[in-house]
Formats: C-alpha cells, structure tokens, sequence
C-alpha cells in the first residue's frame, strides 16, 4: 500500500472506531474521561512456527500457574519444599486467606490469562508479567479485525491469518466449562470503569448478561438475576470483572457498593462459579514472577519453554548487592503496582533519587523487583503519514476450558512516545492489530 | 475441667428502618479439642433466608438475608460446654500455618511498638521455649497498656493502641500478635466467651510448632477452663461477631450481652 | 436470552423517551429558528413557556446557543442527548453496538453542530442518526420486549410534548392510539384506568393539556418512573 493509500485507510479505520465507541477510561485529576483508543493499522505480524513456540510455552506456563494457585490455597507442598520463600505469598497483596481450602469447579483458577510478553532485537521472546486477575484488552483486536477487513478486504484475500474474532467462542467456551448450571453474566463495575466498553462488548459476542452487583442477588445459597417482572433466574457462572476486595461486602470489603453480599460464600459451597477465581492474583504478584520458571520444573517436571526478563529480587543478598552495584542498568518495579505505575528507571534517577531508593529498597526489599533492561525489537507504526519505530508488547491470551487455549492473535500496545517503554493504554499508547499467519512466508501488503 | 453455661445475647437497635439487611455471624462456640458442646440453641430474629457455613479458618457461621423493613436486629445463643483447661488445640505442620506469621493491616509494626519490643526480654530464647517467654512478653505488654473502653474502635491498629496506651481486649491481643510476629513466630486472634458477665472476649494463640498456647493479655494469665472458643483467624477482623449489610443508612446501637457461669444442674 | 433486569428495562423505556425528546424539540426549534431569522425577534419566550422550561435566555443568539448546545443547561437539546447516550451506552448486548453505534454518531454530529455557522444544518445530521437509530433498533433487536421498551418511552414522550406543544387533539390521538397497541407489549404494568382516562380525555375538543400530562407522567409503577426524572 502507498502512503497515500495508508493515509485514508488509517482515517477510516479510527473513523470506524470512533462510530462504535471503541475507548477506555482513564481518571486524570480524580475525574473520569474516555479517551478514544487509537489503532495503528499496521499489524503486527506473527509467523506460524513463532506461534506454535509462544503456543506450547503459555500453555505450560499457565498449567504450572494454575497448579501453583490451586497448592498454595491446599496443600502448600511448594513451601513445604522450600521452592518458594512464603513470605512472598503471604505477604503479596493477592493473597486472600478467605480462599484457604477453596476449590473452584474443575480445578480452574486461572480461566482468562493475560501474559505480557516482548521480544528482544535477537528475536527471543520475554515474558514481562502474567495477569491473572482480570486481564482486559482482547476486544480491541477483535473489533479492529472485523473494522479493517471492512476497510480493506483485499489485505486479508492476499495473506492467510487466523481469525481471531472467534475470542467470543473461546471465552463462551471457558465459560460454559464451569458453569455450573444456569445464566451466564459478566460482573461489570459499571460504566464508570476503564474497560466498560469492553465489558459491554464481550457480553454482546459472547450472549452473556451484562450486569452490575444490585442486578444480581444471593438467595437460599444460589445466585440469582432478577428479572424486571420479578423472576428470579438461576445463574451458574460469573465473569467478573470486578477485583477481588469489591467481590462481596459480607467476605472482602466491607465498604464494597459494587459487589454481591454473599456471593462468595455460596461460591465456596460450589453453587456458582467465579470467574477468574478469587485469590488467583497470589500467582500474579510481581515477586512470585521470579519463580515461575522454577514452579514450571516443580509442578509439570517439564523444562520452562518462555523465559522470564532476567530479574533480581533484592529480598535475596546476593541480588540486592547485584542491583546495587548495577542499578542504572536496571528496571525497578514496585510489586504491588500494575498498569505501569510503579515502574523507575535507574538511569533517568539524580544522584539523590538514586540514594532515596536505595534506602528504601533496604528497607523493604520485598517490595521491589529488578529487571535488565530488554532492548525491546521496534515495530513501525504509521504517524503523521511516516513509518517510525516504537517500543511496543505483546498482550497474549490463554484462556482455560477442557485444555488450555491460546487465543491466535493478541493485544499489541505500542508507546506513542520514541524514548518511552511504557506501553500501557493508561499511559496514553495505542494499539495494533496482532496477526497470526498461517504459514512463514512474509505478508504481501503492509 | 469446668461445665459451663453460656449465654451469648446480641441486640443491634436502629434509630429509624433498614431493609435488605444481610448479615455473617461468627459467635456460635463449636466442638473442638478443648470443649464440648453438648447442648446448643440458636435463635436469630426477625426470620430470615440463608445457610450455615464453616469459613476458611474452621469457624462456624450462620448468613442471611433479612428482606423486609425492621428495626431491630437479635442473635441469642444458649448452650453448655465442657472445657479442658490444660488441653491444647494441635498445630498443623509448620508449612500449612505459614499466614499467621505475618502481619496484617491491624498487626503492623510501628515506632509504639518497637518501643515496647525493645523491652521485650529473652529474644534469642523464644524458638526455643515460645511459652515461657510469652508469658514473659504478656507481663510486658500487660504494664505497657491500660485498660480503657471507649477510646479505642473496631479498627484500631495495634501500633494506634500502642501509642496510646491504652484499649480494650481486641488491642491487648493485636499488640501480642504484632509483637511474637515481628519474631516470625506463628499466633492467632481468638473471640471467645470468659467466666462472668459482660461482653465477648478475646485473646491470642501462639504455636511451639505442636500445640496452640492460649494466653489473655488482658487479663495477664494463661487461658483455662474458664474460656469457650468461638472463633479464630489472623486479627479481629477475621472474626468479625457480626458483619453487616443493609439498606438505609440510621444510627445504629449494638449491645453485647455475655453470662458464663457454671453448670448448676446435674 | 429474554431475560431483562429492572434496571435494564428503565434504561430502554428512558433511552426511547430521550431519543425522541431530541427528535421532537430540534424538529420544533427548528420552526422556531426559521421565523426569528428576521421576524420575531422573541418567539424564544413563547417557545420556553410551551416546553415548560425557564426562560434562561438573554437574547436569540444565547437561545439558539444555550437552548442547543449548552450541556449543562438541563434543558438543552444537548444535555437531553447526553442522557439518550447514558442510557444506551449500558445497553450494548441488549440493543447491538450496530444499534449503539448511531447514538455515538448523533453526540458526533451534535458537537459538531456546535461550532458550526449554520447549526440547523448540521442538528438535521442528530435527526437523521436518531431516525437510524430508530430503524436499526426496529430491524436488528431480536427481543419483542427490548424493542417495546424503547418505543414505549418514545410514545409516552410524544404524548407529553404534543400536550405541552398543544400540537392539536388529531395528533394527541394518533399518537394515544399507537401508545394503547404498544403499552402490553412490554410486560411494564401500568394503571389501565388512567390510560382510560388518557383516551378520554384525547376526545376532548379542548384538550385539557395539564391534565394529559400528569396521567402520561403516572401511567407507570413509581419503579418506572423514578429513575433519572425528566
């Protein structure tokens, strides 16, 4: 495609996006906005021996993350066996001693996955962070698919990709696994909420109920929908994409307006299912992301496919005196903070931030992990009728049914800014199409 | 040993109606290795639909859901217990017990408390003998804190307490927790029933790696025959007596009414 | 899938009776703009007394601008299709992002008016979206209940401004006529005594306007009509 052509067929595609309300909502001085969502047209492109790579390592690493979840809330074998230090599971903010001797139906802790990866200039691949507790984003792909084939059909004619509008099925799919008879809903905070437009979205493709807590209420140990006439319906599954501490005032927080009193009792009793289920973030906490190469080994026997960005955790000695001694080179990442807050660059510190953090790293060494910098791979994205190179990652899907399912495509976010590797949507990036082609042969347009 | 009878009698009063009132109660003493409950009866008013429970740390609940507009709110519970003041509950394996080694919200440490930790004597010794040298570090905090109702709430911290000094059986308890805590060494926060009359109490449980050494720091003595268990969990807020949901937003008034006395009859 | 909530099932009747509140006033404004061009100058006082609104406006200019764009005069056209989008933005897998979408396209155009010199122009753009809307709404929801909603609200709002309008008693009645046909379609209990009264008092050579309006307004449980007033 020519400039000229890239130039309107970007325009109609934002245009389209614009039509169908495709945004986010981000909070700037305590008051809500929605922003518009940009997409940059140009796809990012993923080879099919590359997938089948990415493919057989999140399927490994979410198995070994499930078994994780579902031992710590049991048995506790991999502290038992000194894998894994427990303060950093029962010091994580993820983790809920309400979930102790919990178990979902069907085992399934982890049923949506988020797994944040990138790729090194050298082609490997890096996972960054595993999400777990209510990952969101796969709307966007999916919506931006259906938009650009509209737009320009003659690019999916020429290449062979995946389909991923199917994300819809796969999730009804998960859903329908564990449902334990009766509705299925989508748990919304409301529209007040970051990802409302995909809450709304996912319930129309997937045929689910949208619903927010005062819809829904607990009676006789079952959870029901109730019907404007007054009828009561019976629901089995529960995707929520409320946090954990607003699930149920009577079991987390007390304070919760958003939630359903007495869910998660009756949840507890099998009744219902959760979706992702509560306390699943104890796998998802940045510190434990040190050890999931070794949980890999423990739980499957199986070598870790995916490999972690090196990471030094300052709890340990050695790797405190490391990341002192390196710390310009180095990432540091509060553990308890997500969507790229709490994320500091050695380098860009002065000399006195550099010693302010120091200190506090020796005093809570717990609290933050420590990265080499990954000289992420640039991907072109199309600005200002130029193709520039920008950091960018990606968002893969594993979603739990039967087996797991790794969802052929994913969300790639890129940063609007050349200097910054921060790609998140709350930090003002956009987003790319992410195709997976069926063979390797390179894609003839764009 | 001592046979007991026991009367638990909450009354939540609200000041104008509420509707849609959900409710956890958590003050129904169970079986367990150190007392049995021959005899127990249960009455919860106005009527409600809901279910029973045991929760993650093993205590027994009644939930429900009080539709329709009321304003009042009683739980009384009545029964008999035998106790064994010299039995211990076991301690499960140490890696299973691990969440009661650490702090939470309510139990962590501050310069009020690190105040008082430096007083604490035979630190070195506390893997060795944990119930000799509790009983040491609860003569401590016993002389640290005063015993006064009303200035402290359901809320307070244990650093808050130990700043000022002062508080109730909930915050004698946290500041123990904080403190053995701070040492990595496992306790738990009991809500229980005491010898007399007046409201429910509490007090921690601290493992020597076989068995729960129950002691009251309130009171500045060993846990015995005297006290029925009714719950426990990491902090107060674990066993919550009774947690609360409702339409309406009324002053409200909750009297705890608490007899424990021994059995008479046969 | 034909299960609703009750708060779902007020959004629908609410987003029907917003939807047609914009229809309706821009098609009146827009009467009224044609004959202040040079005529009369005040035509807007005698606007604001038959919608029953506060005569806010200091001249012509300010009520072409305020009475349109202002969002935070709650009687703009404006803020009447801010509160149609409120509604319909939380009804995305009820009504379809198909259908979603031209409520989207119709705040569009209506910021877009906004700056424009000839402002009629560009609100004809917010009808035509809101006629869409209608259309898609009539040809893609499956639901009997989900499409009745919405047209009940719009025929509810219809009866209330033609009565404040005293648009005329031949009108009133068409419009109670399609209201009686749609009103036990959708499952909504309502007082059947006052939409008998309603037929009455449609018959009435002097349509006694306040009438009208208080029965339309009451014509529901309170459940119905509690939620986000007028």
């Amino acid at each position: 495609m020519n400039k000229e052509g890239m130039n309107s067929y970007s325009d109609t595609v934002n245009e389209l996006l614009a039509r169908y309300g495709v945004r986010f909502g981000i909070y700037k001085n305590g008051t809500f906005k929605e922003q518009l969502f940009p997409l940059d047209i140009i796809p990012r492109k993923i080879g099919q021996k590359e997938v089948e790579y990415l493919e057989k390592g999140l399927k490994q690493r979410v198995m070994a993350l499930n078994e994780f979840i579902k031992d710590i809330y049991g048995e506790k074998k991999i502290i038992r066996n000194n894998v894994i230090p427990e303060e950093f599971v029962y010091m994580g903010s993820g983790y809920l001693a309400q979930c102790e001797g919990v178990c979902p139906a069907k085992e399934i802790y982890t049923h949506i996955s988020g797994i944040d990866l990138v790729q090194a200039k050298d082609g490997q691949w890096f996972v960054l962070e595993d999400n777990l507790r209510i990952p969101s984003g796969a709307s966007y792909p999916m919506i931006a698919r259906d938009i650009c084939r509209k737009s320009s059909p003659a690019i999916f004619e020429k290449n062979a990709i995946y389909e991923n509008r199917n994300y819809a099925k796969m999730l009804r799919k998960a859903m329908d696994h564990v449902n334990v008879g009766g509705h299925t809903v989508i748990l919304t905070p409301g529209r007040y909420n970051a990802a409302y437009f995909e809450h709304s979205y996912l319930a129309e493709h997937t045929g689910a109920h949208l619903v927010t807590g005062n819809e829904l209420v607990v009676e006789n140990d079952h959870l029901y929908f109730v019907d404007y006439s007054g009828r009561k319906e019976k629901v089995g599954a529960v995707y929520r994409r409320i946090s954990d501490e607003y699930l149920d005032p009577m079991n987390f927080n007390s304070e919760s307006v958003i939630g359903i009193p007495h869910i998660y009792d009756i949840y507890r009793k099998g009744n219902v299912s959760l979706m992702n289920a509560p306390g699943n973030g104890v796998a998802d906490d940045k510190g434990i992301y040190y050890f999931v190469p070794e949980m890999i080994s423990y739980y499957l026997d199986e070598e870790p496919i995916l490999h972690n960005a090196p990471t030094y955790l300052p709890f340990y000695e050695k790797d405190m005196k490391y990341v002192i001694e390196n710390f310009d080179d180095l990432v540091l990442k509060d553990v308890a903070e997500a969507g790229g807050y709490g994320v500091v660059f050695g380098q860009g510190m002065t000399k006195d931030e550099k010693e302010r953090f120091i200190s506090m790293l020796k005093k809570e060494p717990r609290r933050f992990i420590a990265q080499e910098v990954i000289d992420f791979r640039d991907i072109d994205i199309f600005e200002d009728g130029e193709k520039v190179p920008r950091k960018a990652d990606l968002r893969a899907f594993v979603l739990m049914a039967e087996e797991p399912m790794v969802w052929k495509s994913g969300l790639t976010r890129f940063s609007r800014n050349p200097d910054s590797f921060i790609v998140n949507s709350s930090q003002g990036g956009g987003f790319k199409d992410t195709w997976v082609l069926e063979n390797d042969l390179s894609p003839t347009i764009l | 040993m001592l046979r007991l009878d026991y009367q638990y009698n909450m009354q939540l009063s609200f000041a104008k109606p509420v509707n849609r009132h959900h409710f956890t109660l958590r003050c129904f003493p169970a079986d367990n290795e150190r007392q049995k409950i021959t005899y127990q009866d249960i009455n919860i008013t106005p009527s409600y639909v809901g279910g029973e429970e045991t929760d993650s740390f093993g205590n027994h609940c009644i939930y429900g859901l009080i539709e329709g507009e009321h304003t009042d709110f009683n739980v009384n519970v009545s029964g008999k217990a035998y106790v064994y003041g010299d039995v211990f509950l076991p301690v499960e394996p140490s890696h299973r017990i691990g969440m009661f080694r650490y702090h939470t919200g309510l139990t962590d440490m501050g310069p009020s408390l690190y105040e008082i930790y430096e007083k604490l004597p035979y630190k070195d010794d506390i893997r060795n003998d944990v119930q000799k040298v509790a009983l040491q570090w609860m003569n401590i905090i016993y002389d640290s804190i005063k015993y006064v109702q009303g200035i402290t709430q359901i809320n307070t911290s244990a650093e808050e307490a130990a700043a000022l000094s002062m508080g109730v059986c909930q915050d004698y308890a946290h500041i123990f927790l904080a403190l053995l805590r701070h040492e990595h060494i496992p306790c738990r926060y009991v809500v229980g029933m005491m010898m007399g009359e007046g409201a429910s109490h509490a007090w921690i449980e601290v493992s020597d790696g076989e068995k729960w050494i129950a002691l009251d720091p309130t009171n500045n003595c060993p846990v015995d025959d005297r006290y029925i268990n009714i719950s426990h969990g990491r902090d107060a807020k674990d066993c919550t007596i009774n947690q609360g949901f409702f339409y309406g937003l009324p002053e409200q008034l909750q009297e705890i009414h608490v007899v424990v006395e021994e059995s008479s009859n046969d | 899938m034909a299960i609703l909530s009750v708060e779902h099932s007020d959004q629908l009747y609410w987003l029907g009776r917003y939807s047609e509140r914009v229809y309706t006033t821009i098609k009146e404004f827009a009467k009224r703009f044609d004959s202040m061009i040079e005529l009369r100058e005040h035509d807007y006082d005698e606007y604001c007394k038959a919608q029953d609104i506060p005569n806010i406006y200091s001249s012509k200019d300010d009520f072409i601008k305020r009475y349109c764009f202002d969002e935070s005069d709650p009687n703009s056209i404006h803020a009447n299709l801010i509160r149609a989008y409120d509604n319909a933005v939380v009804l995305r897998e009820e009504i379809g992002s198909e259908t979603l979408a031209y409520i989207q396209l119709a705040i569009y155009a209506m910021n877009k008016a906004k700056s424009s010199d000839a402002p009629l122009i560009q609100l004809q753009r917010v009808v035509d979206n809101i006629v869409a809307f209608w259309g898609m709404a009539d040809d893609s929801i499956d639901s009997e209940s989900v499409r009745s909603l919405i047209k009940l609200g719009k025929r509810v709002e219809r009866i209330d401004l033609y009565a404040r309008m005293n648009m005329g008693h031949s009108e009133l009645k068409r419009e109670l006529k399609r209201l009686n046909t749609r009103i036990g379609r959708t499952g909504l209990r309502y007082s059947s005594v006052k939409l008998a009264h309603l037929n009455y008092l449609a018959e009435m050579e002097n349509t006694p306007k306040d009438m009208i309006i208080e029965e339309i307004e009451s014509l529901f449980d309170e459940d119905i009509n509690t939620l986000d007033g007028k």
